[in-house]
């Protein structure tokens, strides 16, 4: 692969006696939106953290932007951007003030207001996070992450329990992300939003990547084998539906 | 009816799962009647004397038996150096300083007790006086074998002095306790509640995801309340001076200083052991009542709301070595008894020695997320 980004050879990790992560190696493309998918306990999260330099890795190398996780884990957290699953901030500080507060854990200045406004929520600036919705709240997450202006943004699971319109908006975010210049690496386990996000997406199971391929890639070979679905799908799915009877519209 | 008992069963399965109110409705109120229960507060309160006995013989050893009482306590006798004992009455630790003479018992000569009083204290100085006279008559003519219906001329005699005590009674007292306590409610439940809930909602762990790392923001946030702790201390102590209307040792600027260092190590004290409570905690539902259990027994055993001297000896034995007990009598020393952190003892040795033991649990137990 032509300047991967980041680069996963051979990460082994075991907790007690179960392999949380068996084996796993792939590269990651500059300014590719690359998906983790797999079911809850395949080992996507782990896999994540050893990247993120937030946990150690049994056995096992990771290379992200040409630094060595393992022997540079805070060189590595200066140059990523992180969404945790769960994403807690502090309730009695304003959204600005956050905002600033991680800023300077990264030891760089920014306009609070400005980062905020990429993530549309200028306007709740004054606001407590308790106060704000679940796609707010999501959305402050991926806006803290992006305070150092991330080569890399990793996003785990950024829109479990948000509602159609709210995932919508996450995807565009993530989207632009994307087009300004940053590498994405999200989990998740919504097929519609690999489909809909991913350049390239990686099945995990029981610690041990499955399949790795673009979305189309892996339907296609899905369907060689002479795969039928038990039902023929319309034109229009029930997201459609719901979309088109509630509106596009945010709620919050 | 079935469904009724079993809803019943139901909620008190709830009700008993949750410590925390177990904790208010039967532990707390258990504890204060039986802490309350042990205190002497009705009956006869024996006047406390500090005695320095220069003699060291048996008569002098009989002396202050006699004047203890044998079955029913007449005077609570503690012993100790003549500076110690006058720097006790001079306090209100005692009522009266008693020096018993080298001579005292010594055939043929005329011993002389030295008694000195606090002049605040009149009730007292009668019954202690009172008490001194038919004791050493007693004495006297068991010694000399004089038959009970002779009156005889007394041949230990005792000799009287007052001085004017400087302590500042109750409520001087109490003013320093309280201002220890508060340290401790404020280092272990501030510390328990903030730090198990950024644990338990996942700020710790996002924190360690930055370059700088939670290690910082801890660091910050027990800057923030050593800081608390301190002002915490000098608003108690001057509002609790004002509204009560006692002079604390506030005058002496140094004072402050000490007060400072004191509360510092205080703090240091309760914060680790917040932190020691909230490393093994898993829940807020785990550490609130442990941190309770912890503070709530020396709240009431340190010394704060009374004095250890109304509590059985078997209690105070061991609750004199209590944190809260050197860091109450630390702060009561300097506000009250004109001492200043360079004469403080035992408690800076007892506050450090707990400082080392609960850090090092505290190291132990810590978990980030």
């Amino acid at each position: 692969m032509i300047d991967p980004v980041i680069i996963a050879n051979d990460i082994r990790k075991k907790y007690e006696d179960i392999d949380a992560v068996n084996g796993i190696s792939f590269q990651v493309r500059r300014g590719e939106i690359f998906g983790m998918l797999g079911p809850n306990g395949a080992g996507k999260t782990t896999t994540v953290e050893i990247l993120e330099g937030m946990r150690n890795a049994d056995s096992g190398e990771a290379v992200i932007d040409g630094i060595n996780v393992k022997k540079d884990p805070t060189a590595v957290k200066s140059i990523i951007g992180v969404q945790l699953q769960q994403n807690a901030f502090f309730d009695n500080l304003k959204l600005s003030e956050i905002v600033g507060m991680y800023a300077q854990l990264y030891e760089t200045k920014v306009d609070p207001i400005e980062v905020l406004s990429r993530v549309g929520l200028e306007g709740r600036k004054n606001s407590k996070y308790a106060q704000l919705s679940g796609g707010q709240k999501q959305r402050l997450s991926i806006a803290v992450a992006l305070v150092n202006d991330p080569v890399i943004l990793f996003l785990d699971e950024p829109t479990t329990g948000l509602d159609p319109q709210a995932r919508r908006q996450v995807w565009a975010l993530v989207k632009k992300i994307r087009d300004d210049g940053a590498t994405i690496v999200l989990t998740t386990h919504y097929m519609e939003e690999a489909e809909e996000l991913c350049d390239r997406i990686a099945v995990i199971e029981s610690g041990k990547i499955i399949a790795i391929d673009t979305p189309n890639a892996l339907i296609d070979q899905l369907l060689a084998t002479g795969f039928k679905p038990e039902k023929r799908l319309r034109e229009a799915t029930l997201d459609d539906v719901f979309l088109n009877l509630t509106g596009r519209d945010l709620r919050d | 009816m079935k469904i009724y008992l079993a809803l019943t069963v139901v909620s008190l399965k709830m009700y008993f799962r949750n410590r925390q109110a177990l904790f208010w409705a039967l532990f707390f109120p258990l504890l204060v009647m039986l802490i309350f229960g042990m205190m002497n507060f009705d009956g006869y309160n024996a006047p406390s004397v500090a005695i320095h006995d220069e003699s060291e013989s048996e008569a002098s050893r009989n002396l202050i038996k006699a004047l203890q009482g044998d079955e029913e306590e007449v005077l609570k006798v503690s012993t100790g150096t003549p500076e110690e004992i006058l720097h006790d009455l001079e306090f209100g630790e005692s009522r009266a300083a008693i020096i018993i003479p080298k001579n005292y018992g010594v055939p043929g000569e005329l011993a002389v007790l030295q008694v000195t009083y606090d002049e605040r204290y009149a009730q007292e100085r009668a019954v202690i006086s009172t008490v001194l006279k038919q004791v050493t008559d007693g004495l006297f003519k068991e010694y000399a074998a004089v038959p009970d219906e002779y009156l005889v001329e007394n041949s230990i005699n005792v000799n009287e002095s007052l001085i004017q005590g400087q302590g500042q009674g109750f409520k001087g007292w109490l003013i320093p306790g309280i201002a220890a306590m508060a340290i401790m409610q404020t280092g272990l439940f501030t510390v328990v509640f903030s730090l198990v809930r950024f644990k338990s909602q996942g700020v710790l762990r996002r924190l360690k995801a930055t370059p700088i790392g939670a290690a910082h923001f801890l660091a910050g946030q027990l800057t923030t309340k050593a800081i608390v702790v301190v002002l915490q201390t000098y608003v108690l102590i001057i509002v609790g001076a004002l509204a009560l209307g006692v002079s604390v040792n506030t005058g002496r600027l140094g004072a402050w200083f000490d007060l400072t260092v004191l509360a510092l190590l205080g703090g240091a004290l309760f914060i680790a052991m917040g932190l020691a409570i909230s490393g093994w905690a898993k829940s807020e539902e785990t550490a609130a009542p442990m941190a309770n259990v912890i503070s709530m027994p020396m709240m009431f055993l340190s010394g704060v709301f009374f004095p250890l001297s109304v509590m059985p000896e078997w209690l105070t034995r061991w609750s004199q070595y209590l944190p809260l007990t050197y860091l109450a009598d630390g702060m009561r020393a300097i506000t009250v008894e004109g001492a200043t952190v360079t004469t403080l003892g035992d408690e800076l040795i007892g506050l450090t020695l707990w400082i080392l033991v609960v850090f090092t649990i505290a190291t132990k137990t810590f978990r980030w997320e």
